[in-house]
Order: structure tokens, then sequence, then C-alpha cells
């Protein structure tokens, strides 16, 4: 159970990293990581979601959905519940803590559109994984999304006081910098715990 | 809206991919064979053209508070006919291109037309704006894969043309493709996440380029056009 | 309040329709896909090991590493092991037909996640796919790729794949040696 566990994790944040190998959030992924401070927020916003998103989908899923043979709606149902999930987040935490809304606020309505929160719920489903395994795939695949975002980001900053030709400019600069970093993320790649 | 200027938008000036920087996870994941992208290409179309109808059909009548969650509703149902009828009917697609069918919910192409467009237009003029858009979001993954394809492993058509008995076209995914040089001279990491990232890096800066340029030269006959007025 | 009221009941009233009609169009689609999928595994145990017919045997399978299940051939030609594990891109499930004298004949890619075109073609019906997996054939508990010392090569641009596809093949014939 526990290597599971250890291997769940280890393939989430490095091996198959949601952006580097699997190409899942790649708009926030390139839209908010001009710095690294809204990195960083947009990442612990995505982790948070993706957790919550996670166990809360194993359950209807589970619960709900397959018992009544409604296996079919899953897409519809995860969507619904992802974007009623994200609003509720919003409000709770403007109200009873203002100062974490303040720093992931403006973030979280992004996230109902970021594919990574309802490709790791699919995924679950699709991997067969038990409650606890779900958890920990859409929790250790959100750190994975902030890491890659945060070290994008970085060398984003830097980027741009770099010369490139003229039509490079803007997304398409981004894309050769990302491809870069997937390079380097190549090399986890088939890296496994027994 | 003519019907003209809509296709000029559609697969150039305003192609979904390339200017409205949008849709780029699947844009990126899956073009790895003219199989998948063809696939994955028409999938988005159909999707679109249908969600771009029905979406302009009760523009009238949703309320605006509830527009969002009520189009995005709409678009899972699409989404999900579309992936049983893949199931189904092409399993070999259906599993090529794996989550990224349900994923085309929250593809941005899809929800970005009905807020932008089918909500202030007629059923017509979405109908086509729904063609045109997945017209100019299926070029761009086709020269993509064709790309990709072909420095990464020398081959063009995997998995939609068979040549083993006689030129054809499968939809089983079993064809093997032309192979235009032999695969171990091919640089295969254009095959991974990297090459998928600078092919549609270089694919845009290409479209940038051309952009700047065209401009570039309707201001110098605007400006060439004035003189002689003045003179 | 009321407000409320009647864009809940509209946004409701969609989603039901949306619903409904995906009702109508799984219960069209439903016999189908099933069909699909016990063609699949139809086809991929008869690949690997043909047989009159296959008869799961009670197993308590979570004592074995990345084993879904064994199926015994009726008419004693051998065993046909389905097993999951990880390759480099994600879960491959893949089916081994596994012969009396514990020998392996044949292996099957049910469904994967690989790179296309790369550790893809491990599970292709494409020529390279069919000679790659037939060099399965006839290998024991020990079988490894070059690169481990064994005899099988590897996919070209896929060691991590074959080793990963060799190593849940090995597994396999060693879970049903031990059943004896």
């Amino acid at each position: 159970m526990l290597t599971n566990i250890i291997s769940i994790s280890l393939g989430a944040i490095l091996v198959n990293n949601f952006i580097f190998s699997q190409f899942l959030g790649c708009c926030p992924f390139l839209g908010c990581s001009s710095k690294v401070e809204t990195a960083t927020g947009m990442g612990l916003a995505v982790v948070f979601v993706m957790g919550l998103a996670s166990a809360i989908c194993w359950v209807i899923d589970t619960y709900i959905l397959i018992p009544l043979g409604l296996a079919f709606l899953e897409t519809l149902a995860f969507i619904l519940v992802i974007a009623s999930l994200v609003q509720f987040v919003e409000m709770f935490l403007k109200k009873s803590i203002p100062s974490l809304y303040s720093a992931l606020g403006i973030y979280l309505p992004l996230i109902t559109t970021n594919c990574a929160v309802l490709g790791v719920v699919l995924l679950n489903v699709q991997n067969h994984y038990n409650f606890i395994e779900s958890v920990v795939y859409g929790i250790t695949g959100g750190f994975g999304f902030m890491l890659a975002i945060v070290l994008f980001a970085s060398v984003r900053e830097r980027v741009q006081f770099s010369d490139y030709p003229e039509c490079f400019d803007g997304f398409p600069i981004c894309l050769i910098s990302a491809g870069l970093l997937a390079l380097a993320f190549m090399g986890f790649s088939g890296m496994k715990i027994f | 809206m003519n019907i003209k200027k809509q296709f000029k938008e559609g697969l150039i000036t305003n192609n979904p991919v390339l200017v409205q920087l949008i849709g780029m996870c699947a844009t990126m994941a899956i073009t790895t064979t003219l199989f998948n992208g063809v696939g994955m290409g028409l999938s988005v179309l159909i999707i679109l053209t249908c969600c771009n109808v029905v979406v302009s059909a009760i523009r009238k009548i949703i309320p605006n508070e509830i527009r969002l969650a009520i189009f995005v509703v709409i678009i899972a149902g699409f989404v999900t006919i579309v992936d049983l009828l893949l199931k189904a009917y092409i399993p070999a697609l259906s599993e090529a291109l794996g989550v990224f069918i349900p994923l085309i919910v929250v593809n941005c192409i899809i929800i970005g037309r009905a807020e932008a467009f089918c909500q202030k237009n007629t059923i017509g003029a979405s109908f086509f704006d729904g063609i045109f858009q997945g017209l100019g979001y299926t070029v761009v993954l086709i020269i993509m894969c064709v790309f990709r394809e072909l420095v990464g492993s020398g081959k063009f058509g995997g998995g939609l043309i068979d040549i083993a008995n006689g030129f054809r076209f499968t939809m089983d995914g079993t064809g093997g493709g032309i192979q235009l040089f032999p695969a171990d001279y091919g640089a295969t990491i254009m095959i991974m996440p990297f090459g998928g990232f600078i092919t549609l890096g270089l694919l845009i800066a290409l479209m940038q380029y051309m952009l700047k340029k065209s401009a570039k030269k309707k201001e110098a006959a605007e400006k060439a056009a004035v003189k002689e007025g003045e003179e | 309040m009321k407000k409320i009221l009647k864009l809940t009941l509209i946004l409701f009233l969609v989603s039901a329709i949306v619903a409904g009609v995906l009702g109508v169009v799984n219960e069209v689609t439903k016999d189908r896909i099933a069909e699909q999928n016990r063609i699949k595994t139809e086809k991929a145990f008869a690949a690997v090991l043909p047989a009159s017919g296959y008869e799961e045997l009670a197993l308590d399978t979570s004592a074995y590493t990345n084993i879904d299940s064994i199926s015994k051939a009726t008419g004693g030609e051998g065993y046909v092991v389905q097993t999951t594990f990880s390759g480099a891109q994600g879960n491959i499930t893949m089916v081994v037909g596994v012969s009396p004298d514990y020998k392996c004949t044949g292996i099957s890619i049910i469904s994967h996640a690989e790179t296309s075109g790369l550790g893809a073609n491990a599970a292709s019906t494409s020529d390279i796919g069919v000679n790659w997996r037939a060099q399965f054939v006839g290998q024991d508990k020990n079988m490894a790729i070059t690169k481990a010392g064994g005899t099988i090569d590897a996919l070209t641009g896929a060691t991590i794949t074959s080793r990963s596809v060799a190593e849940a093949a090995a597994n396999a014939i060693s879970v049903v040696e031990s059943l004896g």
C-alpha cells in the first residue's frame, strides 16, 4: 500500500508530470507564469482544488453514478462538480480565511477550465484508483503542476531580458523554453519504485 | 457577416490555435500521428458546430446569470455523445485519444466561441463559425502531425493510410503509413512532449511573422495611397 | 429569492434534458461498446493462447504484484494471465499466455498510454509490433531485454517500455509457476 502511494506520488510529480509529459493544464501554465509569485499562487490553488475534486468525484462516481448504472454521465457530473466546487471554495475562503483568499482568490475562477483538474478526475476513474490513491494522485498531481509552473516562471523572468527574433515574441519563445524544460523532465521517464 | 470573411477568420486571421492561442493542451499532446490529428480535429469540429447551433438557438431564452453553466452542460452533453459513438464505432480512435476526448469539455475553443460569437449571432452564422473555426483547428493539428511524424519517424499518414494492401484509408488505426525514410534516421525526440512544444512554438512564430509582414505591406500600401492622394 | 429559484429550476431543466439525451445515446451504443470490449479481450486471449474456452481461477490476486486475473484454458492448453503494470508513460494492461511447461506462448497489449510511434509500437498491429511481440514466444520466467542480459531486442527509442513489458511477462510466468 505504502509503496503504491509512493510510486503514484513520484509518478505524478516527476515521471508523468501533468504539464511536461501529459500536457494537461497547459493554458494556465502558459498564461499565469510571467512571475514566480503568481505562479506559486496558481500552483497552490490547483493543488487545493485537485485534491478536493479527486475526493468528491471519487465518492460521487463510486456511490452514485456506478451503482445507478449512470457511468456515461461521468464527464457531465465531474465538470459540474468542479465548477460548483470552485465557486464554493471561493465563497468559503472569502468569508472564513480572508488571508488565503487574497492570495489565491483571483486564480480560483480560472481553475474551472484547467484541464488538469478534469483530467486528474477522469484518470482516477480510468486507472481504477481507490479513495486514498485518488486523493494522493490529485494532490501530488497538483504539486507536479506547481513544480512545473514555478520552474517555468523563473525561466520566463530571465527569458524576457534575452535577445530573440521579433516574431518569437510572446507565446512562441515561452513554448520553446517549455520544450527545453520538458526535455529535462524526460530524464525521469521510466523511473519507478517497487 | 459573410461566409467568405468567416472562412478567412477561422483558418487564418483569427485561427483558434495560432492567433487566439486557445486549446493548446490537446494540440500538443495528440499530434503524433495523422490518424490522431484528423480524428481529434473532426471530433472538435462536430462538437463545436453542434454547440454553436444549439447555443445560438437558445441565446434569447437563457438567463444571463447562468449562461456559462448552461453552456458547460450543453458542451459536456455533446462531448459525451461523441465519446460514446467513438467507443462504439471507432474504438481504435477512442483508445488513441484516450482522456483527451472527454477533455474537449474544457477546451477553451468551444466555450470561447459560445461566449464570444454565438451569443450575439444568428443560427446560420454560428453554424458556419463552428465549421470554419473547427476547420482552422483541424488544419493546425494536421500540420503539426505531418511535421512531427515525418521528422520523428520518417512516416506520413500513420494509422490512417495503409499501403500494405494497395493504397487505402483505414479508420481502425492499423495503417502503417508511408515510410519516406527509415525510422532509425528519425529524430524520435519530435514525437516526445519536447517536440510538441517546439513545433507549436515554431508554428506560432511563423504565423506572427507572416501576419506582421502582411500588416507592414498594408501599411506601406496605405501610405503610398495617401501620398498619391496628396500629389 | 424567487429569482434564484427560477435560475436553479432552469439549470436543472437543461441538465435533465441533456442527461435524458445522453441516456438515449447510451442505450443505443451500450451493447455495441460491450461487444467491442468483449471482442477485444477475446481476440487478445485467442492471440496469446488458442484454446476452446477459458475459465478464470478464483484467486486473491492482491497477493501478487500487478496481476489482475489468471484464467485456465479448459482443454489444458495452459494459462492466460492479465497483468497491469507501469510503462514509460502510464499503466499498461497486457495478457500473457503461459504453456503448461511455463513458457510464454505470446503476449498481447490491451490498453496503454505509451508514446505514439515509439512505445506504442509494442501494441501496434503493424509489422514492427507483430515482429517484436513474436520474440516473446518460447521465453521463460528469466526473460529480459538485451540490455538487461536477455535475448529480447528492445523497440527503437522505447527501451523503457520494452523493459517493463518483458519484466511483466516474466513476472506473470513466475506467478503461474508458483501456483504449480
